[in-house]
């Protein structure tokens, strides 16, 4: 097992270098610049020169892409062409850790309503328990977190009073955005254990069980729920990686300091070592995330081994 | 079952977690404290000292300095005052660095700032700025909430003065700073080439300090405007042994050296900032605001949830479109909208050598359809004004809304009539052999719905068919350059123009000069793809106004180049000028600054009753 989490990790350094020449490349092909304009105003060409020399953007590309990989094998991602006085680690290192605490609270409370939600549905198939359950999972799933977000700030915040609307200050200021968040990946966690909880229980494995007389909790705890979990966990290993390096929406709507933003808006503002050092991190944290997942499936399913 | 048991054991985490920090009362503090007693022991008197916990008695709280909570929208790019270029920066820049001139809120005159009084000569050329000796430079310890007046080796208190105002033009105009302003100093004598390295001596650069009190600009041409671009804040004086010693990070808490009313308290990025009364501004007996809470929020529905809660006390960046009926008809929310002019304007540029658009006639006839007051009433909502010229009210030399100058564009029903007429009179009654024309918009839905409703009055009124086309910002920047070839560029695009000073210069000239502006129309080009141009009555007129000091001619001139520009050659189709639409707490006493930052030092709140609506 070690050796194969240690191959795996090697293998992430090709990986990440694909990455690194792909959005270098790609960054580039987009028309515009970083130094183009003012607002509406183009800028002369004396100032865009300056501005090129001063981020060495008037070097050949071969030469500002081995610069790059040479800053990066030191853990330097560069300036921000943007926020030109704060540098890309600066940037990163303070909104990932913010965007990785509202994700990994958002895929806890996902994880803690959707499961129990589609155990409900799967055990009380074709009732009102399952109705219920498959109905509040489908309208989870469809409001889009744009609409839940300003509604929640609208019910909690406004009308009732009980929660602060926005920003990201106190454990109170975090609930709104993490249930915005967490009820939508909720709904597909708990889709995804009933439809796979009813495909293992009806395995001779889980007939056997029931056969030597166990109690129908053992059976679907102990020996149905651990099975029916691999798709679940296929399902969290990339969800957790997008929602661990923040998400625009959610941030947005309630002004949460994160990472989430600087994935759309770099792009927009042509700020070429902002989109490659986001890129980077959300290359990392998946492959990460695929590595861990893989684990799981071996502790889930004994029969699965990787030597 | 072990999964099951780990998810319940988090879910109690987390929601404990929630749920105690929430509630969880503050506990008396506890002081431990030295006593020192003399007691009585078996009949002798020890003294005896022991360590007691006391709970002190709750002290009265001090008093909460006024504040004020604003949204600044977002987090400002880049504070130093040579790199800025965006509103937050200019915002923040305001309340830190004083210019030499500023601008009048009401009039958007200039008025003095340090430069209590300045002179030309007579041809315009040297600029002479007579400068303020009592503004202290200052540092504020954020740790301490001190703020300390900069001293010198000898104890001496730093004051601001002319040789720093030359260090700061000369740093902005050094090709190593990278300053993307750096081109409206190009007016003074050697900037370009020592900003586009043709020079490295910066001693060639035009800028004096002819003595400690007095700083001399020599220009490379009459500009009557100048008085405007020495207000900008890449020519506000900044501290070189500050800049030097700290790098990029000089402008960050407990490093930054200013001199304006505030000081920056707190800087948490994309988050935050704080600013506080600057206790040593010379004028800081004016100055009631103590405190300025700036948050960053961007996005405009939570703005406003935030401001109708009472945490904030603006709704920048301006209530959402959906809910301006909601505040109209509300007898409170409609009391606290304010629309104020804004020093911009937006417009639809024609492509002049394209065909058909370089006929004027039929470029009047695509101005003269355009229907501006329904498109406000009904689209745009913000009670912005219909535009008949380029430069909005508040810029010098403007002639917004005067009906001797393109009626027919601030009269909906003589403008249908005549824009028929027009496009007969080209050729195409009725819109009859009339090709299908693009009309490109950056990707937008203010954009969108704007073009969409052009679109259809041009379609009803001309009877003509459009093609709506966008692309992401970026992108749309490039294919509207006068470089991309003819045939790829849109018959009609969209853009908006803002004052960076308030002179008609930064206007027609600038923007639509074909030889010295950025001329993005193509009018009078010699090619499709415009090389060159050759220059008419108005490239004339705009370039001689700048160059003029009589007041009187400059706005005259100007006068004649907008008559030209906007009715006879219908060059472009100006739409609208814009508004500040934004919600004011009553309690905040404001005024409102187009052009550069807002003024909090001449804001008031009424404390009292600030404080009874948000208790």
């Amino acid at each position: 097992m070690i050796q194969y989490i240690i191959r795996r990790i090697l293998q992430f350094i090709p990986v990440l270098l694909a990455v690194t020449i792909f959005t270098f490349t790609l960054v580039r092909i987009i028309p515009g610049g970083p130094f183009d304009r003012i607002g509406d105003k183009t800028l002369p060409p004396e100032i865009r020169a300056n501005l090129e020399a001063k981020y060495h953007m008037d070097e050949p590309i071969w030469q500002q892409y081995l610069r790059y990989l040479w800053n990066l094998l030191q853990f330097d991602l560069g300036p921000s062409l943007k926020f030109r006085t704060q540098t890309v680690n600066d940037i990163i290192g303070r909104s990932l850790p913010i965007s990785a605490q509202l994700g990994v609270m958002s895929i806890a409370l996902a994880v803690v309503m959707g499961i129990p939600m589609g155990i409900l549905a799967a055990l009380y198939r074709n009732t009102p328990i399952d109705y219920g359950a498959t109905f509040t999972a489908i309208f989870l799933r469809s409001v889009p977190n744009i609409v839940l977000g300003p509604v929640m700030i609208l019910v909690f915040a406004l009308k009732l009073g009980w929660l602060p609307v926005a920003r990201w200050q106190s454990p109170a200021h975090w609930v709104l955005p993490t249930v915005t968040l967490g009820t939508a990946y909720a709904a597909g966690i708990a889709r995804l254990t009933r439809g796979s909880l009813l495909e293992v229980m009806g395995e001779d494995y889980i007939r056997t069980a029931r056969a030597k007389g166990l109690r129908e909790m053992i059976v679907v705890g102990r020996h149905a729920l651990k099975n029916a979990l691999i798709p679940v966990v296929t399902y969290l290993g990339p969800v957790l990686a997008a929602v661990v390096t923040g998400t625009f929406v959610v941030e947005t709507i309630f002004g949460i300091p994160g990472l989430g933003r600087h994935f759309v808006e770099s792009v927009g503002n042509r700020d070429y070592p902002l989109v490659m050092g986001t890129a980077l991190v959300y290359a990392l944290l998946l492959v990460s995330a695929n590595l861990l997942v893989d684990i799981t499936y071996a502790w889930l399913d004994p029969r699965i081994r990787y030597d | 079952m072990l999964n099951k048991k780990w998810s319940i054991a988090l879910a109690v985490v987390v929601i404990g977690t929630v749920l105690l920090s929430a509630c969880a009362q503050p506990t008396p503090e506890v002081v431990t404290q030295e006593v020192t007693r003399i007691i009585e022991e078996e009949g002798e008197e020890v003294v005896v000292t022991e360590i007691v916990e006391v709970t002190p008695e709750p002290t009265e709280a001090p008093e909460e300095p006024v504040t004020l909570d604003w949204n600044l929208g977002g987090e400002p790019p880049q504070v130093d005052p040579a790199l800025s270029t965006d509103t937050t920066s200019v915002l923040v820049d305001e309340q830190l660095f004083l210019g030499l001139t500023d601008f009048d809120d009401e009039t958007s005159e200039v008025i003095p700032e340090l430069a209590t009084e300045w002179e030309s000569n007579e041809e315009g050329t040297v600029w002479t700025f007579h400068m303020r000796d009592d503004v202290p430079w200052v540092q504020h310890d954020p740790a301490t909430g001190e703020t300390e007046v900069v001293t010198d080796e000898d104890g001496n208190p730093v004051m601001v003065n002319a040789h720093q105002v030359e260090y700061a033009v000369k740093r902005t105009l050094n090709p190593e700073t990278g300053s993307d302003y750096a081109y409206v100093l190009y007016i003074i004598e050697g900037a370009q080439a020592y900003n586009s390295g043709e020079e490295t001596d910066p001693e060639t650069v035009g800028v004096t300090a002819v003595d400690d009190y007095t700083v001399e600009f020599t220009l490379r041409q009459p500009a009557g405007y100048f008085p405007g671009i020495a207000s900008m804040w890449v020519a506000r004086p900044v501290l070189q042994s500050v800049v030097e010693e700290w790098g990029a990070r000089w402008i960050e808490p407990g490093f930054i050296v200013t001199n304006g009313p505030y000081v920056m308290n707190e800087w948490a990025h994309q988050d935050h900032m704080t600013f506080v009364k600057n206790p040593h501004y010379y004028d800081a007996e004016n100055v009631q605001i103590e405190r300025i809470e700036a948050i960053m929020v961007t996005e405009a529905s939570t703005a406003m949830a935030l401001y109708e809660n009472n945490e904030l006390d603006n709704a920048y960046p301006g209530p959402p479109l959906e809910d301006m009926d909601r505040i109209r008809e509300d007898p409170e929310l409609s009391e606290q909208l304010t629309i104020a002019p804004d020093l911009c304007t937006y417009y639809y540029g024609f492509t002049n050598n394209k065909p058909p658009f370089d006929d004027p006639l039929v470029r009047r006839a695509f101005s003269a359809a355009i229907d501006r007051v329904s498109l406000i009433e009904n689209v745009t909502k913000g009670g912005q004004r219909p535009a008949n010229t380029f430069a909005p009210e508040g810029i010098f030399g403007n002639v917004a809304s005067d009906p001797e100058i393109a009626p027919w564009a601030l009269d909906p029903e003589m403008g249908a009539e005549m824009a028929q007429e027009w496009l007969a009179e080209a050729g195409y009654p009725d819109g009859e052999g009339f090709p299908t024309i693009t009309l490109m918009h950056n990707t937008s839905e203010g954009h969108r719905t704007i073009a969409e409703a052009i679109a259809s009055m041009w379609n009803s009124t001309l009877g003509v068919d459009v093609e709506i086309q966008n692309q992401e910002w970026g992108v749309y920047l490039d294919t509207i350059e006068k470089t991309t070839p003819l045939a790829e560029m849109p018959h009609v695009w969209r853009l908006g123009w803002c004052a960076d000073y308030a002179d008609q210069n930064n206007w027609v000239h600038e923007v639509f000069n074909c030889e010295e502006g950025a001329n993005r129309l193509r009018r009078n080009c010699v090619d499709e793809t415009c090389s060159a141009c050759e220059p008419s009555e108005f490239d004339e007129l705009t370039a001689q106004a700048g160059q003029l000091t009589d007041q009187d001619q400059r706005r005259e001139l100007y006068r004649q180049a907008e008559q030209i520009l906007s009715e006879e050659e219908a060059a472009y189709a100006p739409i609208y000028y814009y508004t500040i639409v934004d919600l004011t707490k009553p309690w905040v006493d404001r005024t409102y600054q187009a052009l550069a930052g807002e003024h909090w030092d001449k804001w008031t709140i009424d404390w009292e009753a600030k404080q009874a609506a948000t208790q």
